[in-house]
């Protein structure tokens, strides 16, 4: 069967009416995620997790993880489409990467623009996901059949080099984020020792040995430390939201957009698919580049709708592009898609080269239901983004306690233990210190997922070579990881020896 | 940023990094056969994170302290929502789903801003029984119902 085939099939699995409502679902929540200031992609997709999982739970096994995977990956390209509404009407970021959308954005909404820079958007983030479905499609074939050949030498090196990736770049200091990531190495040898079978680290506490449970530390690190947070360091509400008055943009905003659009479909799929780089990262990186380009610069910053168009298809094709090694190779480039693949593992779908031979309906099911998903944002976004900009009025009071209530059913309802609730609110807790002083909590949660194939794959190598640690070195494939892996810890912290700037991705 | 939490926190990620290790060591004598036991990697591991936490502590000890102006933190309500979230953890197996659930909404709703307590009520009381349906009779799910003595 070629991709077609697979692609077609994908579509009659996506197109089956419950996908079609799990999609639709899952768009609709994720651009309220991304309108409401406070929940973020990560800590949105993380507190759906345990809802879906018991939502599916009557679904056979295959099509439970590819109805909850649908309806996650749905909130998270959702919400990089809801960010935008509020950075334009209130000057407010929903996430982190429409941070640069609020330069134009709101200058725009201020002179009465702010239709045409809603729907602008809409537009531009809906190529930025086609074409990065599209790229997705003609590359995953390719990348699973080279990535089949790998050995577990090769595959540690290469996760090693994940990690490195996400943590070299994710917040303020190196240290900070590299500390977090060897943390959640360390939790995700809590537990039974599957090759060995001894119990680690369980101080032979029953509870312990099946291991530290991921779905708990993530909606506790992000959804309840958020929440923590918000009620910590109530903000005044600032602001007046501004009118929308006519949404279709004239021929001239769609002239000057056009291109902007195009670049940044581009560059948002290849900064996306870098791992480490998000779609913080692809959309601050595509306003530089409009803005450099521009025959007009000095327009940028007062409401030029390039700096809308450009930034907004940046972000979404990177949230595509972060998609293509988390299938393909089994890698997440950023802290969502780490969370999408902790999600996938809990359904016993192991993302990766094989995932396309094995679990064919999940992968092209995923695939074909981001088609269907981006054009419903598109239809949604157009005519009910005055609906949407609603939800920016729904008063925290009533939302805060709602979302503690959500993580504490969706954690009960999946791990039936007390337990598990008494370390989600501590580290719900954790959460808060850890992300006010500045360490990131991206890196963790990927080395939780990462950690236990790591140590698989290392082992291994190691059993095959019989204990020889040259192994890693002497194979060029595994060797090329490992010096990348060195380079990217490396070069930051050189370039800020000598005094310059590092972009820092704040999504991680 | 705060230079004190770097401080406190390099100290307590060494003993964690540190105790790692020395959990590890006690594996090796209890594996056997392989050369490369479940031991190594958290080893490896612990040392790695012994290490960082030295290098943080550096940092934070050569940082200089930041006098950013005191923001006001909202002590009152954090602790009380922090308590009551433990308070219906706790309960939440004995007194059941759609009581604790309930009355921890409406302590919050109360706690967060103190008015419109009708409103209050009728959304947790919404929120609870909604949920508590959907999931125990529509998804057929497990959730403790009502206390003992009550059914």
């Amino acid at each position: 069967m070629g991709t077609f085939d697979y692609l077609m099939h994908g579509f009659e699995t996506a197109l089956t009416w419950y996908n079609i409502l799990f999609a639709f679902v899952g768009v609709l929540i994720g651009t309220a995620v991304g309108v409401l200031p406070g929940i973020g992609p990560m800590s949105g997709v993380a507190l759906l997790i345990p809802v879906t999982a018991s939502i599916t739970g009557g679904l056979p096994p295959e099509q439970a993880a590819t109805s909850a995977i649908i309806l996650l990956a749905g909130v998270y390209y959702g919400a990089m489409y809801g960010g935008s509404t509020t950075s334009i009407l209130l000057n407010t970021p929903g996430e982190s990467s429409s941070v640069v959308t609020t330069l134009d954005g709101y200058q725009m909404a201020k002179k009465g623009r702010a239709g045409s820079a809603l729907s602008i958007s809409a537009i531009g983030s809906f190529v930025g996901g086609i074409v990065t479905l599209i790229a997705m499609i003609a590359l995953a074939q390719p990348l699973s059949t080279i990535a089949i050949k790998f050995g577990p030498a090769e595959y540690f090196s290469l996760m090693l080099l994940g990690l490195a990736a996400v943590s070299g770049l994710a917040g303020k200091s190196v240290t900070k984020a590299l500390i977090m990531t060897v943390c959640g190495l360390l939790i995700g040898t809590i537990g039974i020792d599957n090759v060995s079978g001894i119990a680690r680290f369980t101080f032979d506490i029953p509870w312990l040995y099946q291991g530290v449970e991921f779905l708990t530390i993530a909606v506790g690190l992000f959804a309840l430390g958020e929440v923590l947070k918000t009620i910590l360091e109530k903000e005044e509400d600032d602001g007046e939201i501004a009118k929308i008055k006519n949404l279709i943009p004239s021929k001239e905003e769609f002239k000057e957009s056009a291109g902007p659009i195009a670049r940044g479909s581009l560059l948002g799929f290849f900064v996306g698919i870098l791992p480490g780089a998000g779609a913080t990262l692809a959309s601050f990186f595509s306003y530089l580049m409009e803005k450099r380009i521009s025959k007009k610069p000095w327009k940028f910053g007062t409401g030029a709708i390039a700096g809308v168009a450009g930034p907004e298809t940046a972000n979404n094709a990177a949230s595509g592009g972060a998609m293509i090694p988390l299938l393909t190779l089994g890698i997440p480039g950023s802290g969502t898609t780490a969370i999408l693949m902790g999600a996938l593992m809990m359904y016993n779908v192991q993302p990766g080269p094989l995932l396309f031979e094995d679990h064919p309906q999940v992968a092209w099911g995923l695939i074909a239901s981001m088609f269907i998903g981006n054009l419903m944002l598109l239809i949604l976004n157009l005519p009910l983004v005055k609906v949407f900009a609603k939800i920016i009025e729904t008063p925290k009071k009533y939302l805060i306690p709602i979302i503690i209530a959500i993580s504490i059913f969706g954690v009960y309802a999946v791990q039936v233990s007390t337990y598990d609730l008494l370390l989600l609110l501590g580290c719900g807790v954790l959460g808060y210190f850890l992300s006010k002083n500045d360490y990131p909590i991206a890196p963790l949660v990927l080395g939780l997922v990462l950690g236990p194939m790591i140590e698989n794959n290392m082992r291994r190598a190691l059993t095959i070579s019989d204990g020889d640690y040259s192994l890693f070195f002497t194979r060029p494939l595994s060797l090329t990881f490992l010096i990348i892996t060195a380079l990217w810890l490396l070069i930051p912290v050189l370039l800020k020896k000598r005094g310059k700037d590092v972009v820092i991705n704040i999504e991680g | 940023m705060d230079v004190k939490f770097d401080r406190f926190a390099s100290v307590a990620f060494l003993a964690v990094g540190v105790l790692f290790m020395i959990g590890s060591r006690k594996l090796a004598s209890s594996s056997y056969g392989s050369s490369v036991g479940p031991d190594i990697f958290p080893f490896v591991l612990g040392l790695v994170l012994a290490v960082l936490s030295i290098r943080l502590f550096y940092e934070a000890f050569r940082g200089k302290v930041q006098e950013s102006g005191k923001e006001k933190l909202q002590y009152k309500p954090f602790f009380i929502i922090l308590l009551s979230t433990l308070i219906y953890i706790l309960t939440l197996e004995t007194i059941g789903y759609v009581i604790t659930t309930f009355l921890f909404l409406f302590v919050c709703f109360q706690t967060m801003e103190r008015n419109k307590w009708v409103t209050s009520l009728i959304i947790s009381a919404g929120f609870s029984g909604i949920i508590y349906y959907l999931f125990v009779n529509v998804l057929k799910g497990t959730l403790p119902g009502w206390p003992i003595w009550f059914s």
